[in-house]
């Protein structure tokens, strides 16, 4: 164990982690939009100095993954660092995700020494783009999209504001108060776990706590070359496809090839061969390729490693200039760097994985942020008129199966990989003046296999007093998550809209709709892709998919190759053995035809 | 008169006698589940003998017995509850399903959990209240007659009803109610907005389903229960536990039997207070309490705070957040993690070490007791390192294999790690030390509480092996380990008060406060509580409180906390105090406020107790020195393996103090003197350990003079 005490490494190890919790919990508890207080769309890390990622709790991976980024950041910008300073950084070309993450950068100064840094990072409810939205798919460049953007700005100086910095975020953010009593929070969560470091660093002095870190970096990279070891030395490339956009008429593909090198213990993710960056808001940022990269691999091959820097010196993301996928050169919109395109690396890496690594990897899962997830903003006539903005989640988009397990049912997207919250319908009819006018499983939406994708979900929800707009940007629809080794693909994302006479018709995909009161904006949202062929999935499995309305007898029958005895739903629902055996045997015979 | 307390867990059952003399007995028999009187009836039998009388004579002579169960709790998590339908509004079948999101790790890949109540037993009810009140679709009452009548025919013993805003129109949930009673006579249902009034329909939904669910399982169990009691002649009250850590009569539990969940857990720390008033010198002063309790699975922590057991409504049952159900309806706070006495020491593939989650249980259990168990555990640690005797666990009842123990833990963990055995021993001691003041903080510190200004006490079976190096962690300067230890439930029955709390979501800010509106609704929240209190008939109160509370927010955020209100809120003045209360609040829990911001005030609660009348306690009986002060190897990190003292019970008096390296085997717990740390038997009998003590005379002198009755 390197000389490192084996006892005091998981002692302190577990110190760390508790602090992000706790960071992670204040963010929660105090934040003012529902974005950050029901949904969890935050993350919180401690990186070690400015330059190892050295704790991330339960963070969403496409914004913990690279937070040292952040750190680096400040340090390169405000080398003379003080004990009491907290910076404010959404700057997308300068190691942040997107314009709409704000993070609070807090250095830990120990004894005059730059130790540890605290970040904690919060998706806004708004960012002062030039449209109410945090998400501009068809911004042409920066100015198009119009994000006020603070480059590591120093924006607390001995723990108080700088006034500047908080009016020029008053002026151009909209529902200021919101946003200000977000950046408490976030601030709060940020201090919170500068306190606790400092707690530590008191109890165990800094030297004790730096060969702490080098030896908890060996031990977690150690970790990770023992889990690439067990994978077959190989290559596999695999593409995927965005949906169209303005400036893609035909989707966007996103080719990846993975290599694992069990010898030197390498996993290398190349992203070069892909298109140069489009006039548009879905280039990804550096730091988005690099940790959808890694998600994509971690999702792949398990989830028994450390997410720090150690174990991530054992992936190598290769990225080039002026490319969609990563990095973008300036003036290229990155304001939808964490989503979309995002969510096509996450999964198309899984694709590769599943398709160069038996029993490995994932199938695609849903994409994208549809109308389910739209940015709404009117005025509020039961507060006097008051305008709003925020992000609705919904949460219910289906994950992807997997060599072991189906899909999980609040996936969200590939990026959060279901670790956000959810809204509650309460909460936000209480907040905001809308009405939600359903949200149940859609019925053979998922991708069919050994192991199944989640299904998908019919949300609808619309103003209730005067007009709305809402924002999305839906992918899935021309292009749903794909199935591998032989499962289904699953059931297209849908955007549609309920008018007043109940008649629905379709609206397009990516769009700004503006909603009457009596109009309803519909979102069918996308499954997860199956794993493995359907026929091999175990008729118990298909009978609780039936009697939980996630597939129908019809889909049973014809996807899964199972007859029941009697079409009811309820317990006492049998399987036709036989019919099942004669049915399967019929279906393998066509497919093979 | 006596009281009787019990505390029927998954494998023991737990009794405490308590004489109007404050004389104490215990004792404990294997749990009955089929029919638990015979399990209280079997554990009456050691105290019975102890006070030369019949466990009929000791039911007899009782005037109150105290009754805590986990059947319900187990009910739920084995799964054998009501078959149950849930009726909810059309368009929203699967809230229980989607629960609030959330998964526990990004990457590893798990089943969705299944929801509380299947697809097919849940009905659309076709109607729709808004957020206000209004009625948007009226209730299709034929839509109802067919969800009955489908309930009906697939045999569904319970029903929950949990309509989108009840809690602010309760007309149509009403209304579903009526035709139950007219379509479905007999059929128990819950309505939510009488059950717990909460906005968020998941939560409010899944306590709603619980709770129907346990409805024909609970009633049974507890007219069963007492008509055992009253054939064997008892004919005092009944009263039973409920997770508020307080108690009702079983009526109002078989009514809302939710509330019987975790209720065995939420009298740890009643008991921790009571242990606190009598043997330590608080100034007067209501005591702040950290209450841990380590069982042979579950280490379970809570808070006391100005006398009261700290209340939250966030716990989860048959798993965690994203795998678990929401439990939903406010009651102690207690936190639970897997690392008690039967707690797998493991290594990782990198070579880390591990304490838990996973248990080795009762059977086969740890690896020294030679049932087949070959995975080490923290007793096998224990016994390897000489903390626990091998010839005198449980009292000499159950023999264990020290050379097992051994094996187990060089087999698992020196195999692979460059350790001896007890230095891996002693290793996995620390490692489930830091698990649990990892769980003690978040429940302490994430609530703005200081661990080093909490009372700590210590109870269950495994408490005393690391309750001293968990005080350090925390930076607690003392425990005190009650002697019964291993009944710490059982014996916070005999000082639970009686408590319910009563509760009206009407939203209101603070500007353009409608004064009258929220006084006519605590007027009402009143009326409730006294009728409450007004019910108890035997149990001497000492005085009954009827309190305010509010639970505010800042606008916009969705969480709130809950605020003391010491009288109406009838002017300006009272509303800026609220304001200003709220702040500190805030500031004390999440180190930032927004001074200055008007608050969005949720709901109403009011929170009746009837405060029981504390029998003093005496000393417990203290054998005599039966056979000597032993000593025997123990092994700890800073000294290495050293001649270490074995005290049994009978060979400390009253007052006697005791220097570290020791080890007091106590009957059902063993109590690790590290060294450095002190022991002094407190005048009731029981521990009260000074974990920095240089030698035993640095304990606080004022616990010593003070006389226990």
């Amino acid at each position: 164990m390197s000389g490192f005490d084996p006892v005091l490494l998981a002692v302190l190890a577990s110190r760390f982690e508790s602090i992000v919790r706790e960071m992670e919990n204040t963010l929660v508890r105090t934040g003012r939009s529902t974005v950050l207080n029901m949904s969890k769309d935050l993350s919180c890390a401690i990186v070690y100095r400015d330059r190892e990622l050295l704790a991330t709790g339960n963070g969403l991976p496409v914004h913990v993954i690279g937070m040292e980024a952040l750190a680096g950041a400040v340090a390169v910008l405000h080398p003379e660092m003080r004990k009491g300073d907290a910076y404010l950084h959404n700057d997308p070309y300068r190691g942040n995700t997107h314009a709409a993450d704000h993070s609070i950068v807090v250095p830990v100064v120990v004894e005059g020494e730059h130790l540890f840094t605290a970040v904690a990072k919060a998706h806004q409810a708004d960012c002062g783009n030039s449209a109410p939205t945090t998400y501009m798919p068809n911004a042409r460049d920066v100015y198009e999209e119009g994000a006020v953007i603070f480059p590591a700005v120093k924006v607390q100086e001995r723990f108080t504001d700088i006034g500047d910095v908080i009016r020029m975020c008053r002026a151009r953010i909209r529902v200021p108060d919101q946003w200000y009593g977000d950046y408490l929070a976030t601030l709060g969560a940020a201090r919170i776990g500068e306190l606790r470091i400092m707690e530590l660093c008191e109890r165990y002095g800094a030297s004790l706590l730096k060969e702490f870190v080098d030896a908890w970096l060996d031990y977690s990279e150690r970790t990770m070359v023992g889990v690439i070891r067990e994978l077959p030395a190989g290559s596999s490339t695999a593409v995927g496809y965005h949906d169209p956009i303005d400036a893609c008429p035909s989707g966007i593909p996103v080719r990846v090839t993975v290599s694992v090198d069990p010898d030197d213990a390498m996993i290398t993710v190349d992203l070069r061969d892909n298109i140069d960056c489009v006039p548009a808001g879905v280039n990804q940022t550096e730091v988005c390729a690099i940790n959808n990269a890694v998600s994509g691999v971690l999702n792949s091959i398990g989830g028994n490693v450390q997410r720090n820097s150690g174990s991530f010196r054992r992936i190598n993301v290769l990225i080039r200039e002026n490319c969609v996928v990563g990095s973008p050169s300036y003036p290229h919109s990155c304001s939808v760097a964490t989503t979309n395109v995002a969510d096509r690396i996450v999964v198309t890496i899984q694709r590769a994985f599943a398709e160069g690594w038996p029993e490995h990897g994932l199938a695609e899962g849903a994409c994208g942020m549809g109308p389910s997830s739209s940015v709404i903003s009117g005025n509020d006539p039961r507060r006097n008129g008051s305008p709003f903005i925020n992000q609705k989640i919904s949460g219910c988009q289906g994950g992807p199966g997997g060599p072991a397990t189906d899909g999980w049912v609040t996936y969200q997207n590939a990026v959060t990989s279901g670790l956000m919250f959810r809204d509650s319908v309460e909460i936000d009819e209480q907040k905001y003046p809308i009405r939600i006018g359903e949200i149940r499983v859609r019925s053979d939406s998922e991708g069919a296999g050994r192991r199944r994708g989640a299904p998908g979900a019919r949300i609808s929800f619309g103003p209730r007093f005067t007009d709305m707009e809402a924002h999305f940007i839906s992918d899935g629809v021309r292009f749903p998550p794909r199935g591998v080794c032989g499962g289904g693909d699953a059931a297209p994302s849908a955007a549609r809209k309920v008018l007043r006479d109940g008649s629905e018709i379709e609206v397009p995909p990516i769009s700004a709709e503006t909603l009457s009161p009596g109009e309803l904006l519909v979102h069918h949202t996308g499954g997860g892709g199956g794993y493995g062929d359907p026929l091999e999935r175990e008729p118990e499995r298909v009978r609780a998919d039936v009697l939980q309305g996630f597939v129908s007898f019809e889909g049973a029958n014809d996807r899964y190759g199972v007859v029941f005895q009697r079409a009811v739903l309820a317990d006492t629902l049998a399987i036709d053995d036989e019919a099942t055996l004669r049915r399967r045997a019929d279906l393998r015979q066509k497919g093979t035809k | 008169m006596l009281r009787i307390s019990v505390d029927t867990g998954g494998t023991f059952t737990d009794v405490v006698v308590l004489d109007a003399a404050g004389r104490l007995e215990v004792g404990k028999a294997l749990t009955t589940p089929a029919r638990v009187f015979d399990g209280l009836a079997t554990a009456l039998e050691t105290p019975a003998r102890a006070l030369d009388a019949s466990p009929a004579d000791l039911l007899r002579d009782a005037e109150l017995l105290i009754y805590g169960t986990t059947s319900a709790t187990n009910a739920v998590v084995e799964k054998k509850t009501a078959r149950t339908a849930f009726l909810t509004t059309e368009g929203f079948p699967d809230i229980l399903l989607y629960r609030e999101g959330g998964k526990p790790d990004p990457f590893a890949q798990i089943d969705f959990p299944p929801p509380y109540v299947p697809r097919y037993l849940t009905f659309e009810i076709r109607e729709r209240i808004d957020s206000d009140g209004d009625i948007f679709v009226p209730l299709d009452e034929a839509s109802v007659r067919d969800a009955l009548a489908l309930a009906r025919a697939q045999h569904c013993e319970a029903i929950g009803v949990c309509l989108l805003w009840s809690i602010v129109n309760p007309q149509h949930e009403l209304r579903v109610g009526e035709l139950i009673e007219e379509l479905l006579p007999g059929v128990p249902y819950t309505l939510s907005h009488r059950l717990n009034p909460v906005v968020r329909e998941y939560r409010r939904a899944s306590s709603t389903v619980i709770d129907a669910s346990l409805k024909p399982l609970m009633t049974a169990h507890l007219e069963m229960f007492e008509d055992d009691l009253r054939r064997a002649g008892f004919a005092g009250e009944l009263l039973v536990a409920t997770s508020f850590g307080g108690t009702w009569h079983p009526h109002a539990l078989a009514a809302k039997p939710i509330y019987a969940i975790g209720s065995g857990p939420s009298l740890a720390p009643i008991a921790a207070a009571a242990y606190v008033r009598a043997e330590l010198d608080t100034n007067g002063e209501a005591a702040n309490i950290l209450v841990c309790d380590t069982g042979g699975t579950t280490f379970d922590v809570g808070v006391v705070v100005d006398g009261r057991v700290t209340q939250a409504a966030e716990s989860w049952i048959g798993g965690d957040r994203g795998t678990g159900d929401i439990v939903g309806v406010s009651g102690a706070d207690i936190k639970s993690i897997g690392a008690g006495g039967g707690s797998i020491i493991w290594l990782d593939s990198g070579g880390l070490l591990h304490v838990g989650p996973e248990s080795a249980g009762a059977d086969p259990g740890p690896a020294c007791y030679g049932r087949g168990g070959a995975k080490p555990t923290i007793t096998d640690a224990a016994v390897v390192l000489g903390y626990i005797d091998p010839d005198f666990f449980l009292g000499g009842s159950l023999r264990l294999d020290r050379d097992a123990a051994c094996a187990a833990i060089s087999e698992a963990i020196c195999s692979r790690l460059p350790l001896s055995v007890e230095e891996a021993a002693a290793a996995a001691i620390e490692i489930a030390t830091v698990n649990i003041v990892g769980a003690v903080k978040e429940i302490t510190i994430a609530r703005g509480l200081d661990p080093r200004e909490l009372h700590l006490v210590g109870g269950g079976g495994a408490a005393g092996l690391n309750i001293v190096p968990i005080a350090r962690e925390l930076g607690c300067h003392s425990v005190l380990l009650p002697a019964t230890a291993g009944a710490l439930s059982a014996f916070g029955g005999q000082f639970a008060d009686f408590v319910s709390e009563f509760e009206q979501p009407l939203y209101a800010e603070t500007r353009d406060f409608p004064t009258a509106t929220i006084e006519a609704v605590f007027a009402r929240l009143e009326d409730d509580a006294r009728a409450f209190l007004d019910g108890i008939v035997t149990l001497d109160l000492e005085s009954s409180q009827i309190e305010r509370w509010v639970e505010a927010r800042y606008p916009g955020q969705v969480w709130e906390l809950p605020i003391a209100l010491s009288g109406p809120l009838s002017g300006n003045d009272e509303l800026r105090a609220l304001e200003r209360a709220f702040d500190r609040e805030h500031r004390r829990l999440f180190a930032v406020d927004d001074p200055g911001q008007h608050l969005e005030c949720l709901s109403w609660k009011v929170r009746a107790t009837g405060v029981s009348a504390k029998r003093p306690l005496r000393a417990l009986r203290r054998g005599e020195r039966d056979r000597g002060v032993t000593t025997a190897p123990a092994f700890f990190a800073e000294t290495g393996l050293v001649n270490t003292r074995r005290y049994r019970p009978g060979d400390l008096k009253v007052g006697e103090a005791v220097a570290g390296p020791a080890v007091v085997l106590e009957r059902t717990t063993s109590i690790v003197i590290y060294p450095g740390s002190a022991v002094t038997v407190t005048p009731l009998g029981n521990y009260l350990i000074d974990v920095s003590a240089e030698s035993a005379t640095a304990v606080p002198a004022q616990a010593l003079e003070r006389s226990g009755t």
